[in-house]
């Protein structure tokens, strides 16, 4: 890996913060959206059927009456529209679409503020960590806050990236663990010279109104998770797709939700990444072929996640059928919050983001400077993807679909490699390893019912387990790295750093060390830490 | 339309290739067949006819070039029919002259040959995924079934599949080598299915080519066609594929067609090895190979291959044919 930077190191040259322009530019964004979507459905709905105008009214107003009567909320703008529908005329159902789109647009949009900005990062990035002080105490979180950026260890590829970041517009794919990471990756952003990125966050985070403050004028757009019809996804995309034309940089989860197992994520979703192979295409149509984007693969690495319990908690409930949107867990508690800054960021480097090199929208390698190359190494032109036999630009949405699945393969490719492994994740692992064995199996489920004798573990099997994953990483780079600023720590020291670690910030100790034995504790929590190191396998296979 | 988009270029200038080209130039449309002979590329320019396929008249609709680059600019839509041992060099050559746009389907009906001599199999690796290592486009596909050489020169009916994850080259596929009734193409998505499918054909001939030799009842013949589709119907869902692709014509139909004459290399070696001749690596053919191959595949995903396991061991010379025979016919049976 090059371009590492030294803990204290700052880039020689920061890229542009093109967000600076964003708010004169707004309007101007959003009557775009407003222009492409109508326009598309309005052609749409002339094949009749499902496309028709009445079918996507009728579809918002359903959505809306249902959502709405489940909150217990007015819904009678809805019950009227959907009364109106039968008698309206087309021009009327145009108009209607017009405003709703409208509607909706407005509230997707996002704001900065380049005095929010500097004051978030100028007086110190450490006052960022007031966005987690959703409290009246705010001296007290402002204190406990304060070193917050020297938590943040940012390195990688950044050298490349700052690159692309010059040439073209940056797509930052971070995997997503914790509530925090919108901070983590933006001061990991700001620490590795890389521009302040526009972003996607649920409704849910804006309810807090200090939080809501920062993100809504830092460019943060808003994405209601709960609006299930096919006209929001439509502005949604289409918002996306504008941004990046206008050579915004933007930073999507590709995981969706934050992951609720730990394990790095390997199923993306793909419905935001899609829109960065739509934009490129319209570009190289309005003959900017070297409007480039770049996806950025980064993965965030907490020593603990404020939100393991309920994380955690809700994976093992019942196996893909976990709430898509959780309200009420860690991070919506003040106390949860300031002891986590308290206990966990107190150790340096607490959060490692780490940045891999760049690839194009097709999911291709690109060179130093930013030049798309195929898997054989060879400069490539990114345009001819999107031509047809006579080199014109054509339209194909399944291709696309195609193109952004080889792009989020090559991303959850990356990710592990990526992955940098605390002194929690090595122990939690070593301990798994052993009670596995005991147990003599591997399954969550059967563990959680076996007797307690399986639990306990020697420490010296758990320090030759260290030792051996260990001499594993240094092997297999594939499988990630231990953390850059410990790799000199011995196993012993390791393994004293992360039983503290998992036995004094969540609501119970993980583990227990007495003596000569280990004790699982919380075998829920264990399960979640060396999940991180889930991808690493078994010693026997 | 424009000339390059209704041109089909052809990679390869084998039995197989010519075949095609000759067929679809008959049929008015616009080949150039790519060779690195050049004594081919005359030959065809100056006679119209290929030593490769020496009896059939090439119409002049078909060119051949030794020009990789001729080929990529004026075709878009490239059919690659060479030898499973030739296809990474191929990929190399070809990926130094084809960009995003282009569209590679191949017509290699077998696993692709190891990478280096001291290396195994790399057992998920399929003509796809050597194509796609190889050059920048993304849009390749395969083309297999039953169509053999001398049915496609000699007017007969015949019909073959292309796949592709992509709806574009499936499209295209079939709309530049559909030519009914000498060649009507089916479609599917399932690139992995009926890449796994006409590979394991050539396999599952070298099987009947040894049941023949050992004088194997009719009957007994029918079953093991049967129990070889599906156990390779097994492997595929495993691997990620639809099992009704192997009952399809790049499973079953290739099988049949293979298995019938005298003429397959695959089934040739099965009679062989009925006859006790246990053949040296070089000797192998891609059904072979295929078998190898996919009893890997078949270990590390964990499939239970009997047929496939006992073909193995005898190219290995670990089970003499009619002890594998007699392994296959004591396999206990389950719930079909």
């Amino acid at each position: 890996m090059t371009g590492v930077m030294a803990r204290d190191a700052r880039p020689v040259r920061e890229a542009e913060n093109r967000l600076e322009k964003f708010n004169t530019d707004r309007e101007r964004l959003l009557s775009e959206v407003a222009r492409r979507v109508v326009a598309r459905r309005v052609a749409e709905s002339k094949t009749g059927g499902d496309s028709s105008l009445e079918y996507v009214l009728n579809d918002v107003a359903f959505c809306e009456i249902r959502r709405l009567e489940a909150s217990g909320e007015g819904s009678d703008r809805w019950k009227d529209l959907s009364r109106r529908l039968l008698g309206m005329s087309d021009d009327d159902k145009r108009e209607e679409l017009r405003s709703l789109v409208r509607h909706y647009g407005k509230d997707v949009v996002g704001n900065f503020d380049p005095r929010v900005y500097k004051f978030a990062t100028g007086i110190g990035p450490s006052l960022l960590g007031f966005l987690f002080s959703p409290t009246a105490n705010i001296k007290e979180g402002m204190n406990s806050l304060r070193h917050l950026d020297a938590r943040i260890h940012a390195d990688g590829e950044t050298e490349v990236a700052r690159a692309c970041a010059e040439r073209g517009t940056l797509i930052v794919t971070p995997t997503h663990s914790s509530n925090m990471d919108s901070p983590a990756i933006g001061l990991g952003l700001t620490r590795a010279g890389l521009p302040p990125t526009t972003y996607g966050a649920g409704k849910n985070l804006f309810t807090n109104p200090f939080l809501s403050f920062f993100m809504r004028n830092l460019g943060a757009y808003r994405v209601d998770r709960r609006l299930k019809f096919e006209l929001y996804k439509d502005v949604l995309k289409e918002y996306s797709t504008v941004l990046l034309e206008h050579g915004y940089h933007s930073l999507f989860f590709p995981g969706g939700t934050r992951c609720r197992s730990n394990i790095i994520e390997k199923n993306l979703k793909l419905g935001l990444l899609g829109t960065s192979v739509t934009a490129y295409k319209n570009s190289v149509r309005e003959g900017a072929p070297n409007k480039r984007l770049y996806i950025l693969p980064v993965t965030i690495n907490y020593r603990l996640v404020l939100e393991a319990e309920t994380l955690i908690d809700d994976y093992l409930a019942e196996v893909g059928k976990s709430r898509y949107i959780i309200t009420d867990d860690e991070f919506s508690r003040v106390g949860r919050i300031l002891e986590f800054f308290r206990k966990i960021l107190a150790h340096e480097g607490s959060v490692v983001v780490r940045f891999g090199r760049p690839l194009d929208v097709f999911g291709n390698d690109v060179t130093d400077d930013g030049e798309s190359i195929d898997r054989a190494g060879r400069i490539v032109d990114p345009a001819s993807f999107v031509k047809g036999a006579d080199g014109e630009v054509v339209d194909d949405d399944q291709r696309d679909a195609e193109y952004t699945r080889a792009l989020g393969r090559r991303l959850a490719a990356a990710y592990p490699r990526l992955t940098v492994f605390h002194s929690t994740h090595l122990v939690a692992r070593a301990v798994w390893d052993n009670i596995c064995q005991n147990a003599g199996t591997r399954d969550i489920y059967r563990l959680l019912r076996a007797p307690t004798g399986h639990l306990e573990v020697p420490v010296g099997a758990v320090l030759r387990s260290i030792d051996r994953l260990r001499a594993r990483l240094l092997e297999n780079p594939a499988y990630g790295a231990e953390h850059p600023l410990h790799t000199s720590q011995s196993s012993s020291d390791k393994l004293d750093t992360g039983v503290h670690g998992l036995s004094t910030y969540h609501t119970r100790p993980i583990l227990l060390r007495t003596n000569e034995m280990m004790t699982a504790l919380d075998l829920k929590l264990l399960y979640y830490y060396q999940n991180r190191t889930a991808h690493i396998p078994g010693e026997a296979s | 339309m424009s000339t390059r988009a209704d041109t089909v270029g052809i990679v390869g200038a084998g039995t197989f290739g010519t075949a095609l080209g000759s067929m679809l130039a008959r049929h008015g449309r616009r080949v150039i067949l790519w060779s690195r002979d050049a004594s081919i590329v005359a030959a065809i320019q100056q006679t119209r006819r290929s030593p490769r396929l020496p009896d059939a008249q090439l119409p002049e609709p078909l060119e051949a070039t030794a020009d990789p680059k001729r080929l990529a600019s004026e075709a878009r839509f490239l059919v690659m029919a060479v030898s499973s041992k030739d296809v990474r060099d191929r990929a190399r050559e070809l990926g130094d002259v084809i960009d995003g746009s282009h569209i590679v389907v191949h017509a290699i009906g077998a696993l692709p040959a190891p990478a280096n001599r001291a290396g195994t199999h790399l057992v998920n690796e399929r003509v796809s995924e050597i194509l796609l290592e190889g050059m920048a486009t993304q849009k390749v596909g395969v083309l297999a079934g039953p169509a053999l050489p001398q049915d496609l020169t000699s007017k007969a009916y015949s019909s073959m599949v292309i796949a592709s994850r992509f709806d574009e080259v499936v499209d295209e596929g079939r709309r530049l080598l559909s030519a009914p009734p000498a060649l009507r193409v089916y479609t599917s998505k399932d690139l992995i299915g009926v890449e796994l499918a006409s590979a394991l054909s050539g396999a599952y001939t070298v099987a009947l080519g040894l049941a023949d030799g050992l004088d194997t009842p009719i009957g007994a013949r029918a079953v093991l066609i049967t129990r070889a589709i599906a156990e390779a119907s097994r492997l595929g869902q495993a691997a990620g594929a639809e099992a009704r692709t192997f009952s399809g014509l790049a499973g079953l139909g290739n099988l049949l067609v293979r298995s019938q004459g005298d003429k397959s290399a695959d089934y040739l070696l099965g009679r062989r090895l009925a006859e006790g001749i246990v053949t040296a690596d070089g000797g192998r053919t891609e059904g072979a190979r295929a078998a190898l191959a996919a009893v890997e595949l078949a270990s590390s995903l964990r499939v239970r291959m009997p047929v496939l396991q006992g073909i193995a061991a005898v190219l290995l010379g670990t089970l003499e044919p009619r002890e594998a025979a007699q392994q296959i016919g004591d396999t206990v049976a389950f719930e079909e």
